[in-house]
């Protein structure tokens, strides 16, 4: 018998973390629960889980001091709930180390996805750099050549426009936000409007989706950044 | 201390505007009287016309202090300059005091005639506010109220089912109970949206791209609608728009909700985005049944929430969603209309300001 991922939920309202732990143990982990931000810290410490689920909104601790406190100690994926109109808490809760959010309310499927997603990447951190290749539908991506392809055919994609592409790709399923992306791109000096790297992304668009407003590979997340489906 | 200044701010509140429109006022009846003292050798006209201006004055201004300044300033202004002798202050003609006398009330009566009916407009718009904040609860109440009724409904049928039910029925109710849950959800959604226009009717906005917004709601649609077939076109230029995407988010969700609740056999929906002069136009169409022609004058007034309030339930979003939309767009600076194609179905379009940045998409790549 393998062993079973343990994630810890963070939520204070108990109906929202029994649906979302009757989820998760239905599909094979193992589950705790914690009800107030005291209590998750305790069992952060005391459990050590592979993944915790924080909803931000918690009666005694501000969820970005939880965050930001496990972050001083451990690299352990967080996933963040929250609501759709606080576009600035998902911001805020990603650069401060969140590894993603989830947006209330979110089906079975997306919360499996985000999960699973997250703690492949903590495992994988290594390997994914070293892997060749990502292909997902008609695009790949090939690292070594710096190409671009649909259906094999050559993208045409600019030096920036496949780093944008390749670290979207080699955190697919995650998503990404415009400072951390121009951070990469651009060294931690580059600050100010994120304007260019939006244009760049428009661009990327026209050149790898059919339709640019539909798209299949990279989807925005309005305020917030960008996420790229997962590799096949 | 500190009481009776603010009473003395409240009925004797400054301003620009307010010394603005004294000194017009002033400057207006003194023209008139001296045009007319070009024609007449009579003065009988100059204190009718500047009891006039002070009364205009204090129909202007708000609180007393221009109204009596204006009075008092009269009484001087007749006195010298537009009664024998003239450009001479004399007050000890015959009669005198009672002219100042009777100025003087005119100008304090007048003011606060005018104060009043100011406070009275006030008080009737804010009534007129809460007359739609009470009407909009009632509704909203009303139509959270039917769906929990059927969700707490089926959810307790299947929880204290003693084998009676098959699979296919219990699965049946917690469908039900699943498109109330999301429904209420949506209700919700606007009802934070309306909160998030503040009562000026501002926004923050954000140069936002238009084909990124378009496709998150799209996305969002799809989470809950997967059979509907979406089909989304946007202009090849790359457009930016100053909006708050949460809020226009909302706007295509309601309508590609509403193409869904109302349009009855809609399976297709087809968004467009097109370049407009300095605007951008929306079209959001389905292929369903149309709006009814009773209904289609009166579908962003808000009125037919009340129609949906007294009982029936298919309407009962139409008239809250789109309501939301109108106050959205047009907190926007944008115009919002429907109409039935005249190949079937309904349209609904929203024009939005285009940014001063528009990026022409040629196809060329630029780097930084």
């Amino acid at each position: 018998m393998n062993i079973r991922d343990k994630i810890l939920i963070v939520e204070d309202e108990r109906s929202i973390s029994g649906f979302i732990k009757t989820v998760l143990v239905g599909n094979g982990y193992d589950v705790i629960l914690a009800h107030s931000g005291a209590e998750a810290f305790s069992m952060v410490s005391s459990h050590c889980p592979d993944l915790v689920v924080l909803d931000l909104g918690l009666p005694d601790i501000d969820g970005m001091d939880i965050i930001e406190a496990i972050r001083e100690w451990t690299q352990l994926p967080i996933i963040v709930v929250s609501a759709r109109t606080l576009e600035k808490d998902k911001v805020e809760a990603l650069d401060k180390g969140a590894d993603d959010y989830i947006t209330k309310p979110f089906s079975a499927a997306e919360l499996l996805a985000r999960v699973r997603v997250a703690i492949r990447h903590t495992r994988a951190s290594g390997i994914m750099t070293g892997s060749q290749k990502y292909v997902s539908g008609d695009l790949t991506v090939d690292y070594d050549k710096h190409m671009v392809t649909i259906k094999g055919e050559n993208c045409h994609l600019t030096q920036n426009e496949f780093k944008i592409v390749a670290l979207l790709s080699r955190c697919a399923g995650k998503v990404l936000t415009y400072d951390f992306i121009m951070k990469e791109l651009w060294g931690p000096q580059s600050r100010g409007s994120n304007q260019i790297l939006r244009v760049n992304m428009a661009n990327i668009r026209r050149k790898i989706e059919k339709n640019p407003a539909d798209p299949k590979y990279i989807f925005t997340e309005v305020g917030v950044g960008y996420r790229m489906v997962e590799a096949e | 201390m500190n009481s009776i200044l603010k009473k003395a701010q409240e009925y004797f509140p400054l301003s620009w505007k307010g010394w603005i429109v004294f000194f017009l006022g002033m400057a207006g009846g003194s023209l008139i009287c001296t045009l007319l003292q070009a024609v007449s050798t009579s003065d009988v006209h100059v204190p009718m016309i500047f009891v006039l201006m002070v009364l205009i004055i204090s129909m202007l201004t708000d609180g007393y202090f221009y109204g009596i300044l204006a009075a008092v300033a009269s009484v001087f202004a007749v006195n010298w300059a537009f009664t024998y002798p003239y450009m001479k202050l004399d007050f000890s003609a015959y009669g005198y005091p009672l002219t100042f006398i009777t100025m003087l009330a005119v100008g304090i009566a007048s003011s606060a005639l005018a104060s009043r009916l100011k406070e009275h407009q006030k008080l009737r718009l804010e009534a007129e506010r809460e007359k739609t904040r009470a009407n909009l609860l009632r509704s909203v109440s009303h139509d959270l109220r039917t769906p929990l009724t059927a969700i707490s409904g089926s959810v307790s049928a299947v929880l204290e089912d003693n084998g009676a039910m098959t699979e296919q029925e219990k699965r049946e109710l917690l469908e039900n109970a699943r498109e109330d849950a999301q429904w209420l959800y949506s209700m919700v959604e606007n009802l934070l949206s309306i909160t998030r226009i503040n009562g000026a009717g501002e926004i923050v906005k954000k140069e936002e791209m238009l084909e990124e917004v378009l496709s998150e709601a799209v996305v969002n649609f799809k989470k809950r609608n997967p059979d509907i077939a979406i089909e989304i076109s946007v202009p090849e230029d790359i457009v930016f728009i100053q909006m708050d995407a949460t809020l226009i988010e909302q706007v295509l969700l309601n309508m590609m909700d509403n193409s869904v609740a109302h349009g009855g056999k809609t399976n297709q929906i087809v968004i467009s985005a097109e370049e407009d002069g300095d605007a951008v136009a929306v079209t959001v169409a389905d292929n369903g049944n149309g709006i009814p022609p009773r209904i289609l004058n009166h579908l962003f007034d808000g009125s037919l929430q009340f129609e949906g309030a007294r009982g029936k339930d298919s309407n009962r979003f139409i008239g809250i969603g789109l309501a939301v939309c109108k106050t959205i767009v047009e907190a926007h600076g944008g115009t919002l209309s429907a109409r039935n194609r005249p190949e079937g179905g309904a349209e609904f379009r929203f024009t939005l300001k285009k940014g001063e940045e528009t990026h022409e998409y040629t196809g060329q790549n630029f780097d930084r």
